[in-house]
């Protein structure tokens, strides 16, 4: 069992390898090689990894600290995960509006589970397991990831990029908006 | 061919088989439609007769507001007040779930008739005409009327509190009112004494009437599922207006029954 996974692995390592060489062949290889090693990777039960580098933009005037919620929803805009929510009063919870109405309300237990205390302007690395709410590894596929930032007396952000979880390294990009500044993410398998 | 149509429609209007919507608008516009709270919060809305949506004109009595809680009881605002323009009320929103506000006044029938070439109107069922109709009147007609005025607001979790009552028009709720989102298919159904009715004529605003020269009445039909779809195209505070008529059916006391909805919802950011 053990030989298996080492040979998995190592497979794994060279699908990496040779898509970081040549970028123009990867998307290819991928699809041909995780429909070969998705079953695997799912039940071996390692689940990527996702770095956020949230950055929340200076702002000029009166300033509250913004809430922020950030997490996955699958290809059918289902949410999945809920990485982190940082927040005050339960009162502007809702405010948080597609958070909120998606997951948020319908469970207050993971409310209560996730939450933590508001952060000002700065830059956040952050690094989450791509697991789902219960703690399962998520399965190989497309997904979006949310980060919603709103303050109170000021604007609000939502801002999303779909990611795939696969057996490659991916790194993608979020544009700067009022509320938030570049935000690089990176998976790693 | 088109004159003979053209009469046609035109006849459907006179005897009351075809009406674009012509009730006044009223409506109950909550402070909040989705509150989050582990405590309870305070709500507040305002009721108003006026065809400016949402700016208040003519304060409507709201002494039979209910609310229906998530828990099925009918509760009454813990405090009113009527003005000039508005009327307002106090309602402590205490569990989570879906609460129903209504202001529904009992269905009244109403008669109309015409003497010497003049409209008139007399508040009497078919029953009741005897001695109060003048003589000489001629098409005399009775509706039987009922109108709901009616808004949801969610609390955490939203739950299907919709109240069915299965009499005259009602609007049910297909997408939940806290689930109604900018850019998403919203549904409803429409349904006559719990039954799905097409043809009710429905019209949609978005609040701010004042402030565009363009009012931009979305109108609609309900199909033969009695269900109208519309995608609200930015987030924001709408009044739905629907209305319905036909001959009676099952009817001693009107010609005509005739029910109306008025019911305010918001579309969400996305």
């Amino acid at each position: 069992m053990k030989i298996i996974n080492i040979a998995l692995y190592s497979l794994l390592l060279l699908v990496v390898l040779f898509s970081s060489m040549s970028s123009a062949t990867s998307s290819a290889t991928s699809s041909a090689t995780s429909s070969a090693t998705s079953s695997a990777t799912s039940s071996a039960t390692t689940a990527a990894k996702i770095k956020v580098d949230l950055v929340l933009a200076k702002q000029s005037g009166e300033y509250h600290s913004p809430y922020v919620a950030a997490w996955l929803e699958n290809d059918k805009n289902q949410a999945v995960r809920t990485f982190l929510l940082w927040r005050t009063k339960a009162k502007w919870l809702k405010d948080i509006r597609r958070w909120w109405r998606k997951i948020g309300r319908k469970d207050q237990q993971l409310v209560d589970g996730i939450t933590s205390a508001t952060r000002g302007v700065g830059s956040y690395p952050l690094t989450f397991k791509a697991k789902n709410d219960e703690g399962q590894p998520l399965s190989q596929g497309n997904y979006t990831l949310f980060i919603e930032v709103v303050r109170e007396k000021g604007g609000r952000a939502i801002v999303k990029q779909p990611i795939v979880l696969s057996d490659i390294s991916a790194s993608y990009v979020i544009k700067a908006t009022p509320e938030t500044g570049e935000i690089h993410i990176t998976v790693t398998p | 061919m088109k004159k003979i149509i053209a009469l046609f429609i035109t006849t459907l209007f006179s005897i009351g088989l075809i009406s674009q919507v012509q009730a006044h608008s009223r409506w109950l516009l909550p402070s909040h439609y989705n509150m989050s709270s582990e405590k309870g919060l305070w709500l507040m809305a305002d009721a108003t007769a006026s065809n400016e949506v949402f700016n208040v004109d003519k304060a409507l009595s709201i002494d039979v507001l209910r609310i229906l809680t998530p828990k099925g009881k009918l509760e009454k605002p813990s405090s009113v007040y009527k003005g000039h323009r508005k009327s307002v009320l106090d309602y402590f929103v205490a569990d989570s779930g879906t609460y129903k506000l209504t202001n529904n006044y009992p269905a009244s029938y109403r008669t109309r008739y015409k003497l010497n070439g003049e409209n008139k109107r007399l508040l009497a069922s078919k029953a009741e005409l005897s001695g109060k109709l003048p003589k000489g009147a001629t098409d005399v007609s009775t509706t039987l009327s009922y109108a709901r005025i009616e808004s949801y607001v969610t609390m955490n979790k939203p739950s299907d509190n919709f109240g069915q009552e299965g009499t005259m028009l009602e609007l049910l709720p297909i997408t939940h009112p806290s689930d109604i989102v900018e850019g998403e298919q919203a549904k409803f159904q429409f349904v006559f004494n719990g039954e799905a009715i097409a043809g009710v004529q429905v019209e949609i605003t978005l609040e701010g009437v004042r402030y565009r020269n363009d009012p931009q009445v979305l109108s609609l039909v309900s199909n033969n599922k009695g269900e109208v779809s519309f995608t609200p195209k930015s987030a924001g505070r709408y009044l739905l207006i629907a209305e319905f008529e036909r001959k009676a059916e099952n009817q001693q006391l009107a010609d005509f029954e005739s029910g109306a909805v008025f019911l305010s919802f918001e579309a969400q950011l996305n």
